[in-house]
Protein backbone atom coordinates (compact mmCIF):
# COMPACT_ATOMS: atom_id res chain seq x y z
CA UNK A 1 0.00 0.00 0.00
CA UNK A 2 1.27 3.44 -0.61
CA UNK A 3 2.25 5.54 2.39
CA UNK A 4 0.87 9.00 2.87
CA UNK A 5 3.23 11.83 2.26
CA UNK A 6 5.21 13.32 5.01
CA UNK A 7 7.10 16.32 5.47
CA UNK A 8 10.69 16.15 7.96
CA UNK A 9 14.65 16.56 7.17
CA UNK A 10 14.59 15.20 3.25
CA UNK A 11 11.62 17.35 2.46
CA UNK A 12 8.26 15.86 1.26
CA UNK A 13 8.34 12.34 0.99
CA UNK A 14 5.89 9.38 -0.28
CA UNK A 15 5.55 5.59 -1.25
CA UNK A 16 4.08 4.06 -3.61
CA UNK A 17 3.76 0.06 -5.08
CA UNK A 18 4.88 -0.32 -8.72
CA UNK A 19 1.14 -1.53 -9.06
CA UNK A 20 -0.04 2.36 -8.02
CA UNK A 21 3.01 4.00 -9.70
CA UNK A 22 1.84 2.22 -13.21
CA UNK A 23 -1.94 3.31 -12.12
CA UNK A 24 -0.43 6.85 -11.67
CA UNK A 25 1.80 7.37 -14.59
CA UNK A 26 -1.33 6.29 -17.43
CA UNK A 27 -3.67 8.86 -15.71
CA UNK A 28 -1.12 11.12 -15.87
CA UNK A 29 -0.34 10.14 -19.68
CA UNK A 30 -4.17 9.88 -20.64
CA UNK A 31 -3.81 14.19 -19.03
CA UNK A 32 -0.82 15.00 -21.16
CA UNK A 33 -2.74 13.67 -24.29
CA UNK A 34 -6.00 15.77 -23.85
CA UNK A 35 -3.97 18.43 -22.84
CA UNK A 36 -1.27 17.98 -25.99
CA UNK A 37 -2.21 21.32 -28.42
CA UNK A 38 -2.92 19.53 -32.00
CA UNK A 39 -0.57 20.27 -34.38
CA UNK A 40 -2.14 22.76 -37.48
CA UNK A 41 -0.79 22.82 -40.81
CA UNK A 42 -0.55 26.87 -41.88
CA UNK A 43 0.15 28.58 -38.59
CA UNK A 44 1.96 31.47 -38.42
CA UNK A 45 5.23 30.00 -36.95
CA UNK A 46 6.21 33.52 -35.36
CA UNK A 47 2.80 33.34 -33.75
CA UNK A 48 3.34 29.83 -32.24
CA UNK A 49 6.97 30.51 -30.88
CA UNK A 50 5.72 33.31 -28.75
CA UNK A 51 2.75 31.02 -27.81
CA UNK A 52 -0.25 32.87 -29.85
CA UNK A 53 -3.08 30.24 -31.05
CA UNK A 54 -5.50 32.68 -33.45
CA UNK A 55 -7.31 29.38 -34.40
CA UNK A 56 -7.71 28.55 -30.56
CA UNK A 57 -11.12 27.21 -29.83
CA UNK A 58 -13.41 26.55 -26.40
CA UNK A 59 -12.51 23.20 -26.36
CA UNK A 60 -15.56 20.86 -26.68
CA UNK A 61 -14.62 17.90 -24.30
CA UNK A 62 -16.16 18.64 -20.84
CA UNK A 63 -13.01 17.70 -18.81
CA UNK A 64 -10.55 19.76 -21.04
CA UNK A 65 -13.34 22.33 -20.78
CA UNK A 66 -12.61 22.31 -16.78
CA UNK A 67 -8.66 21.94 -17.64
CA UNK A 68 -8.68 25.39 -19.71
CA UNK A 69 -11.88 27.39 -18.73
CA UNK A 70 -13.07 30.21 -20.01
CA UNK A 71 -11.91 33.23 -17.96
CA UNK A 72 -14.82 35.54 -18.42
CA UNK A 73 -18.10 34.38 -17.60
CA UNK A 74 -20.62 34.22 -19.57
CA UNK A 75 -18.45 36.12 -22.03
CA UNK A 76 -17.36 33.59 -25.04
CA UNK A 77 -16.08 36.00 -27.16
CA UNK A 78 -13.65 37.47 -24.11
CA UNK A 79 -12.53 34.47 -23.31
CA UNK A 80 -11.71 33.36 -26.32
CA UNK A 81 -9.39 36.21 -26.95
CA UNK A 82 -7.85 35.47 -23.58
CA UNK A 83 -7.60 32.10 -25.61
CA UNK A 84 -5.32 32.99 -28.25
CA UNK A 85 -3.03 34.44 -25.92
CA UNK A 86 -2.85 32.22 -22.95
CA UNK A 87 -3.83 28.89 -23.84
CA UNK A 88 -0.86 27.51 -25.55
CA UNK A 89 1.17 28.18 -22.54
CA UNK A 90 -1.46 26.96 -20.01
CA UNK A 91 -1.40 23.91 -21.34
CA UNK A 92 2.41 23.79 -21.55
CA UNK A 93 2.60 24.69 -18.26
CA UNK A 94 0.29 21.78 -16.98
CA UNK A 95 1.66 19.53 -19.49
CA UNK A 96 5.29 19.84 -17.75
CA UNK A 97 4.07 19.32 -13.96
CA UNK A 98 2.41 16.56 -15.28
CA UNK A 99 5.86 15.56 -16.97
CA UNK A 100 7.73 16.55 -13.77
CA UNK A 101 5.40 14.21 -11.77
CA UNK A 102 5.29 10.92 -14.10
CA UNK A 103 9.37 11.08 -13.77
CA UNK A 104 9.37 10.95 -10.06
CA UNK A 105 7.68 7.47 -10.28
CA UNK A 106 10.63 5.80 -11.72
CA UNK A 107 11.69 5.41 -8.13
CA UNK A 108 10.02 3.59 -5.23
CA UNK A 109 10.43 6.45 -2.55
CA UNK A 110 9.48 9.73 -3.87
CA UNK A 111 11.38 12.96 -2.52
CA UNK A 112 9.97 15.96 -3.57
CA UNK A 113 11.44 19.63 -3.55
CA UNK A 114 9.36 22.73 -2.92
CA UNK A 115 9.00 22.92 -6.76
CA UNK A 116 8.65 18.84 -7.14
CA UNK A 117 5.69 18.87 -4.68
CA UNK A 118 4.01 21.90 -6.05
CA UNK A 119 3.96 19.80 -9.57
CA UNK A 120 2.68 16.68 -8.27
CA UNK A 121 -0.21 18.99 -6.49
CA UNK A 122 -1.03 20.60 -9.90
CA UNK A 123 -0.73 17.28 -11.41
CA UNK A 124 -2.73 15.23 -8.96
CA UNK A 125 -5.02 18.28 -9.05
CA UNK A 126 -5.63 17.98 -13.15
CA UNK A 127 -6.11 14.10 -12.62
CA UNK A 128 -8.36 14.54 -10.54
CA UNK A 129 -10.31 17.05 -12.43
CA UNK A 130 -10.52 14.60 -15.09
CA UNK A 131 -11.43 11.69 -13.00
CA UNK A 132 -14.19 14.04 -11.65
CA UNK A 133 -15.81 14.57 -14.76
CA UNK A 134 -15.55 10.84 -16.42
CA UNK A 135 -17.51 10.39 -12.99
CA UNK A 136 -19.87 13.25 -13.69
CA UNK A 137 -19.47 15.11 -10.48
CA UNK A 138 -21.44 17.85 -10.59
CA UNK A 139 -22.11 18.78 -6.67
CA UNK A 140 -21.11 17.66 -3.44
CA UNK A 141 -23.51 14.99 -3.14
CA UNK A 142 -22.09 13.37 -6.39
CA UNK A 143 -18.63 13.86 -4.87
CA UNK A 144 -20.19 12.38 -1.89
CA UNK A 145 -21.34 9.46 -3.09
CA UNK A 146 -18.04 9.03 -5.17
CA UNK A 147 -16.38 9.28 -1.75
CA UNK A 148 -18.40 6.77 -0.04
CA UNK A 149 -17.16 3.71 -2.50
CA UNK A 150 -13.96 2.31 -0.87
CA UNK A 151 -13.86 -1.10 -1.05
CA UNK A 152 -11.63 -2.60 -4.27
CA UNK A 153 -14.11 -5.77 -3.93
CA UNK A 154 -16.86 -3.80 -4.71
CA UNK A 155 -15.39 -2.70 -8.03
CA UNK A 156 -17.53 -5.06 -10.84
CA UNK A 157 -17.76 -2.00 -13.57
CA UNK A 158 -16.23 0.79 -14.88
CA UNK A 159 -17.66 3.42 -13.16
CA UNK A 160 -16.78 1.80 -9.67
CA UNK A 161 -13.16 1.34 -10.35
CA UNK A 162 -13.34 4.97 -11.41
CA UNK A 163 -14.69 6.07 -8.52
CA UNK A 164 -11.93 3.97 -6.16
CA UNK A 165 -8.70 5.51 -8.54
CA UNK A 166 -10.32 8.78 -7.90
CA UNK A 167 -10.42 8.38 -4.73
CA UNK A 168 -7.41 6.90 -3.86
CA UNK A 169 -5.69 9.99 -5.96
CA UNK A 170 -7.91 12.51 -3.54
CA UNK A 171 -6.04 10.47 -0.62
CA UNK A 172 -2.93 11.02 -2.51
CA UNK A 173 -3.41 14.81 -2.83
CA UNK A 174 -4.82 15.42 0.61
CA UNK A 175 -1.80 13.67 2.35
CA UNK A 176 0.59 15.84 0.00
CA UNK A 177 -0.76 19.11 0.57
CA UNK A 178 -0.79 18.75 3.97
CA UNK A 179 2.86 18.03 3.86
CA UNK A 180 3.38 20.61 1.41
CA UNK A 181 1.00 23.30 3.95
CA UNK A 182 3.61 21.97 7.28
CA UNK A 183 6.30 22.61 4.87
CA UNK A 184 4.96 26.25 4.06
CA UNK A 185 4.71 26.82 7.69
CA UNK A 186 8.07 25.60 8.70
CA UNK A 187 9.30 28.34 6.34
CA UNK A 188 7.66 31.10 8.03
CA UNK B 1 -14.72 21.70 -2.17
CA UNK B 2 -14.02 18.86 -0.20
CA UNK B 3 -12.49 17.61 2.87
CA UNK B 4 -11.26 19.56 5.60
CA UNK B 5 -8.07 21.48 6.24
CA UNK B 6 -5.71 20.89 9.21
CA UNK B 7 -5.54 24.09 11.74
CA UNK B 8 -2.33 25.39 12.46
CA UNK B 9 -0.83 28.76 13.80
CA UNK B 10 -1.02 32.00 12.00
CA UNK B 11 1.16 34.10 10.43
CA UNK B 12 0.91 37.28 8.14
CA UNK B 13 4.72 36.67 5.87
CA UNK B 14 4.40 34.77 2.62
CA UNK B 15 6.30 32.56 1.00
CA UNK B 16 6.18 33.41 -2.38
CA UNK B 17 4.32 36.83 -3.07
CA UNK B 18 2.66 36.55 -7.07
CA UNK B 19 1.00 40.45 -7.01
CA UNK B 20 4.04 42.52 -8.14
CA UNK B 21 3.23 45.42 -9.65
CA UNK B 22 3.41 46.00 -13.39
CA UNK B 23 5.27 48.79 -14.58
CA UNK B 24 3.76 48.87 -18.12
CA UNK B 25 3.03 52.14 -18.76
CA UNK B 26 0.38 50.89 -21.16
CA UNK B 27 -2.18 49.63 -18.92
CA UNK B 28 -4.94 51.37 -17.16
CA UNK B 29 -4.21 50.81 -13.70
CA UNK B 30 -7.48 53.08 -12.00
CA UNK B 31 -9.98 50.54 -13.88
CA UNK B 32 -10.39 47.95 -11.11
CA UNK B 33 -10.90 44.25 -11.97
CA UNK B 34 -11.82 41.42 -9.57
CA UNK B 35 -10.27 37.73 -9.50
CA UNK B 36 -13.34 35.59 -8.61
CA UNK B 37 -12.51 32.14 -7.31
CA UNK B 38 -15.99 29.67 -8.18
CA UNK B 39 -16.71 26.65 -5.98
CA UNK B 40 -16.45 23.54 -7.20
CA UNK B 41 -17.21 19.77 -5.74
CA UNK B 42 -13.34 18.33 -6.68
CA UNK B 43 -10.72 20.92 -5.53
CA UNK B 44 -9.64 20.36 -1.71
CA UNK B 45 -10.06 22.71 0.86
CA UNK B 46 -6.66 22.40 1.93
CA UNK B 47 -5.35 23.11 -1.67
CA UNK B 48 -7.26 25.80 -2.10
CA UNK B 49 -6.00 27.72 0.49
CA UNK B 50 -2.38 25.86 -0.38
CA UNK B 51 -2.83 27.94 -3.23
CA UNK B 52 -3.99 31.00 -1.56
CA UNK B 53 -1.00 31.00 0.41
CA UNK B 54 1.91 30.06 -1.34
CA UNK B 55 0.64 31.94 -4.56
CA UNK B 56 -0.52 35.20 -3.05
CA UNK B 57 1.64 35.06 0.10
CA UNK B 58 -1.48 35.43 2.05
CA UNK B 59 -1.54 34.59 6.02
CA UNK B 60 -3.12 31.26 6.66
CA UNK B 61 -5.78 32.59 8.43
CA UNK B 62 -6.77 35.14 5.49
CA UNK B 63 -6.48 31.80 2.95
CA UNK B 64 -8.89 29.66 4.98
CA UNK B 65 -11.23 32.91 5.46
CA UNK B 66 -11.30 33.26 1.40
CA UNK B 67 -11.40 29.22 0.71
CA UNK B 68 -14.38 28.94 3.20
CA UNK B 69 -16.19 31.82 1.21
CA UNK B 70 -15.61 30.10 -1.74
CA UNK B 71 -17.07 27.14 -0.30
CA UNK B 72 -19.93 28.23 1.24
CA UNK B 73 -20.63 31.37 -0.93
CA UNK B 74 -19.78 29.59 -4.04
CA UNK B 75 -17.46 32.31 -5.41
CA UNK B 76 -14.95 34.85 -3.89
CA UNK B 77 -12.94 37.61 -4.50
CA UNK B 78 -9.54 36.59 -3.74
CA UNK B 79 -7.83 39.58 -5.66
CA UNK B 80 -8.00 43.28 -7.12
CA UNK B 81 -5.95 45.08 -9.46
CA UNK B 82 -5.73 46.19 -12.88
CA UNK B 83 -7.22 43.92 -15.97
CA UNK B 84 -3.29 42.51 -16.88
CA UNK B 85 -2.88 41.73 -12.82
CA UNK B 86 -6.03 39.84 -12.75
CA UNK B 87 -5.68 38.32 -15.64
CA UNK B 88 -1.96 36.88 -14.91
CA UNK B 89 -3.35 35.54 -12.02
CA UNK B 90 -6.21 34.37 -13.54
CA UNK B 91 -3.65 32.09 -15.86
CA UNK B 92 -1.97 31.26 -12.80
CA UNK B 93 -5.21 29.91 -11.20
CA UNK B 94 -6.09 27.88 -13.94
CA UNK B 95 -2.66 26.95 -14.35
CA UNK B 96 -3.21 24.93 -10.31
CA UNK B 97 -6.32 23.74 -11.69
CA UNK B 98 -8.76 26.22 -9.65
CA UNK B 99 -12.04 28.06 -11.57
CA UNK B 100 -10.91 30.84 -11.91
CA UNK B 101 -12.74 34.21 -13.91
CA UNK B 102 -12.25 37.84 -13.97
CA UNK B 103 -14.72 40.73 -13.79
CA UNK B 104 -14.63 44.40 -13.38
CA UNK B 105 -14.92 45.62 -10.14
CA UNK B 106 -18.09 47.36 -10.97
CA UNK B 107 -20.25 44.04 -10.30
CA UNK B 108 -20.99 43.39 -14.55
CA UNK B 109 -18.31 41.33 -16.19
CA UNK B 110 -15.56 42.06 -18.48
CA UNK B 111 -17.05 41.68 -22.37
CA UNK B 112 -14.68 43.81 -24.90
CA UNK B 113 -15.07 47.75 -23.71
CA UNK B 114 -11.80 48.34 -25.53
CA UNK B 115 -11.21 51.23 -22.39
CA UNK B 116 -8.15 49.13 -21.17
CA UNK B 117 -7.48 47.84 -24.33
CA UNK B 118 -4.79 49.12 -26.80
CA UNK B 119 -1.11 47.54 -28.10
CA UNK B 120 -0.24 46.30 -24.51
CA UNK B 121 -3.06 44.53 -23.38
CA UNK B 122 -1.73 41.24 -24.06
CA UNK B 123 1.72 41.69 -22.23
CA UNK B 124 2.24 39.88 -19.08
CA UNK B 125 -0.17 37.48 -19.54
CA UNK B 126 1.94 34.37 -20.11
CA UNK B 127 4.31 33.30 -17.76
Amino acid sequence: MAKAFKYGLKGITGYLEPAERDLLRSLIDDVISMLQPEERTGQDPLAALIGLDMDVAEPTDRAVRRLLPNVVKDDGAASLEFRQLTERSLRETKIGALRAAALDLDKDEIVLTPEGARHWSMALNDVRLVLAERLDIRDEADAEHVHRMQDWSQAEDVESYLALVYNFTTWLQESLVQAMLQSLESRR
Amino acid sequence: MTISVAPGPDTQEGIRTGTAESTDSLTAPDIPWNLVIWNDPVNLMSYVSYVFQSYFGYSESKANKLMMEVHKKGRSIVASGSKEQVERHAVAMHGFGLWATVEKASGGHSGNSGKSGGPGQGKGKRG
